[in-house]
């Protein structure tokens, strides 16, 4: 009786975890990149990777995302390892990168539909995607227009809005307000709040403004050189280190303060 | 006051001089340093053109030394004293082995292989009359009575060397007359084609025409290759420069798919372009041949225009060897971080492109010594050239064991080319050039 129980809950643990981050390692010749990094996300949360520039919160999420491979440990994303079972991992989540830009030559309407081609194969599906796409990137008429005439806060709105339209179990975002001004990341920081309130999708994200995750992450890990040196919600991370913010507890982990 | 708008003057051309010189500095800084650049415009045609040219002189050499050993085939029909006159002549003239057959007709000559049997690729006929007809002329007086001597030589399918035993017979004949009595001998000539006697084809006339085929068609592929293989590497490339490549390879989609729909779409341009770049060069082509009264050689009633196997199999082995580029494209750009890596460095797989192309234009490939003749067979591109010749010619083994060649080096390529783009290696791929960099450089110091 007792056995059936904890393994109902290691079946509902396992179920709830979105992301399960064990000893990664990753080296690229001389550099080590990640040195052990573990985490764990659960579903239907916002999780933020912060750290700065070179933290190695970039390799992360591309390990997670299956387009690199890790040197050591193991990644599973819903209980799928991202190596062994890499094609079903990329059917349920979409990875924005940092520096993405759409196709030049398209209009962000067509990229959406490109897309969104991807996700469902019914026309109509399809359709009401693109649309509610077209909607949350706020963008108008002008997604008739092609993306190489689009100012880098639009590109990113757009890109944002696919990552998202597709509804995927998780959503790797990496800087999502990455060079947008302070109107366009409150509107980006909206659409992912919403989207995981209404639509049970889990988000990890990463940034290296660690007051906008303040705001928009239940959980964080803070990584340096690596590893990740701290994990929780930012309130207890902030009590447990006596700091007013996260840049303070990021400054005392890392024996800066 | 002059003097205030001079020194004025003066101070702006410094000023502009100035920033002209620190920007033209940065510029070939830049430019210098980009060890791509280096390699592709400065360092591969400083090897390839010696290179080129290295090959080209040794292969004429080596044409030349094989022309030498050949011997002349002289088919005596005539019995009398003029026909021995004749060939001894001959053999004090000509440099090349002289071999006399008697009372045997062309024909038979052809048929029976004596070709074969004394390495000739051409022989001269002393017809029946010819001292009868010489005597004629000389003692009798009759000056339109000519001793006919008839020429034949074998086509071999291109090269500018065909023509060179017609134009010796010439000048051979004319040295003749001189010695003899003005324009007493005449030569007709004639072309052995596939094992059949073409009687009145001037086989250096059917050498020119064929010539501009023989360029024709390497300049079409080099200009189609180089084009596809320039799209094949700038559209992958595009998609790491423009940051979609990323995006692209976390989609529910299979690499194979992505690799596919890449050379497709290279395939697809190509081919219009292809196809648009014939069209003109065919006018190209037809305004030229119409200028030039050669209107008395019909190539198909020769046998010299490929079948619709023939055809085919030149189709085949175009596609073939295009998609086999497109792949190594597509490969060397998955190396490049942006557009213009990519296109310099598909710049290295030019040389193996040139040499062959202009190699064939010229040369017949076996007449080029065994070394070369394997190295020649291993590029791929070579195929398409010796598949035309040897589609023309009816020799289809030649031009299937080509296409089979080029499909297995494609089908190895591909198979490269989608092991990459199945692995990490599409995004963390990089040349390195360390020899031009300073070895040891410290680590980027670290916050403390």
């Amino acid at each position: 009786m007792f056995v059936c129980y904890a393994v109902c809950l290691m079946v509902v643990d396992c179920m709830s975890l979105a992301i399960e981050a064990v000893n990664v390692d990753k080296v690229f010749g001389s550099i080590r990149a990640l040195d052990g990094l573990s985490f764990r996300v659960n579903a239907g949360e916002i999780f933020g990777l912060i750290g700065p520039n070179g933290a190695g919160k970039t390799t992360c999420l591309r390990i997670i995302s299956t387009l690199i491979l890790p040197t050591s440990g193991s990644v599973n994303v819903f209980g799928l390892d991202v190596v062994q079972r890499a094609a079903e991992v990329r059917k349920i989540i979409t990875y924005l990168p940092e520096e993405a830009g759409a196709y030049r030559n398209l209009s962000g309407w067509e990229y959406l539909e490109f897309m969104a081609k991807f996700s469902v194969k019914d026309a109509d599906k399809m359709h009401r995607m693109v649309e509610e796409a077209a909607r949350i990137s706020g963008l108008g008429e002008r997604l008739k227009d092609r993306a190489k005439a689009y100012s880098k806060g639009m590109k990113r709105r757009l890109l944002v809005a696919r990552a998202l339209m597709a509804k995927p179990k998780l959503a790797i975002l990496d800087e999502p307000t990455s060079g947008l001004d302070v109107l366009h990341s409150f509107h980006v920081r909206e659409i992912i709040k919403r989207y995981v309130s209404e639509h049970g999708v889990t988000v990890l994200l990463s940034s290296h403004n660690m007051l906008e995750v303040e705001h928009l992450c239940e959980r964080v890990a803070l990584v340096n050189k690596g590893k990740v040196v701290a994990e929780g919600k930012p309130q207890e991370l902030k009590e447990k280190f006596g700091s007013q913010n996260l840049e303070e507890v990021f400054a005392k982990v890392v024996g800066f303060a | 006051m002059e003097v205030r708008i001079w020194k004025r003057f003066l101070r702006r051309l410094s000023d502009l001089l100035k920033g002209f010189s620190n920007f033209l500095i940065k510029e070939l800084k830049e430019l210098i340093r980009d060890p791509k650049i280096l390699l592709g415009m400065i360092i591969v045609p400083l090897i390839m053109f010696p290179l080129l040219g290295g090959i080209m002189s040794f292969s004429i050499q080596s044409a030349q030394e094989q022309a030498e050993k050949a011997s002349l085939l002289v088919l005596n029909n005539d019995g009398g004293n003029y026909s021995k006159l004749f060939i001894n002549f001959l053999s004090i003239t000509l440099k090349a082995k002289l071999a006399v057959v008697n009372a045997t007709s062309p024909e038979d000559a052809v048929k029976n292989g004596l070709l074969e049997q004394y390495n000739a690729t051409q022989f001269i006929e002393i017809p029946e009359g010819f001292s009868e007809n010489m005597t004629k002329h000389i003692e009798g007086n009759l000056t339109s009575i000519k001793a006919n001597v008839n020429f034949y030589s074998v086509f071999t399918g291109g090269g500018v060397f065909e023509a060179i035993g017609s134009s010796v017979v010439d000048g051979m004949v004319y040295q003749f007359n001189r010695m003899i009595a003005p324009d007493v001998t005449a030569t007709t000539k004639s072309t052995i084609i596939k094992g059949e006697i073409k009687q009145g084809v001037d086989p250096a006339a059917l050498s020119n025409l064929m010539i501009s085929q023989a360029i024709a068609l390497p300049i079409t592929i080099i200009i189609l290759l180089t084009y596809s293989m320039q799209i094949a590497a700038t559209s992958v490339a595009m998609e790491k420069e423009e940051k979609t490549l990323e995006t692209l390879l976390t989609l529910p989609m299979d690499r194979f798919a992505i690799l596919m729909g890449k050379l497709s779409s290279s395939i697809i341009v190509a081919a219009v372009g292809a196809i648009t770049y014939m069209v003109g060069f065919n006018f190209y082509m037809s305004s030229l041949t119409a200028s030039i009264p050669a209107g008395t050689i019909d190539l198909a009633s020769l046998g010299l225009v490929p079948s619709l196997f023939g055809y085919l199999l030149l189709g085949i082995s175009l596609f073939i060897t295009l998609l086999s580029a497109l792949a190594l494209a597509v490969i060397i750009s998955a190396f490049a971080e942006d557009v213009r890596s990519a296109q310099s460095l598909v710049g290295y797989i030019y040389p193996l492109l040139f040499v062959p192309s202009f190699l064939l234009m010229y040369i017949d490939i076996n007449t080029l010594p065994f070394a070369l003749k394997i190295a020649l067979y291993a590029i791929p591109f070579t195929h398409p050239i010796l598949t035309s010749k040897a589609v023309t010619m009816g020799d289809y083994v030649t031009a299937v064991g080509g296409i089979i060649y080029v499909t297995a080096f494609t089908l190895v390529i591909l198979y490269a080319a989608s092991r990459l783009f199945a692995t990490e290696k599409l995004l963390t791929a990089k040349l390195k050039f360390r020899g031009l960099r300073k070895l040891g450089k410290p680590q980027v110091q670290e916050l403390q």
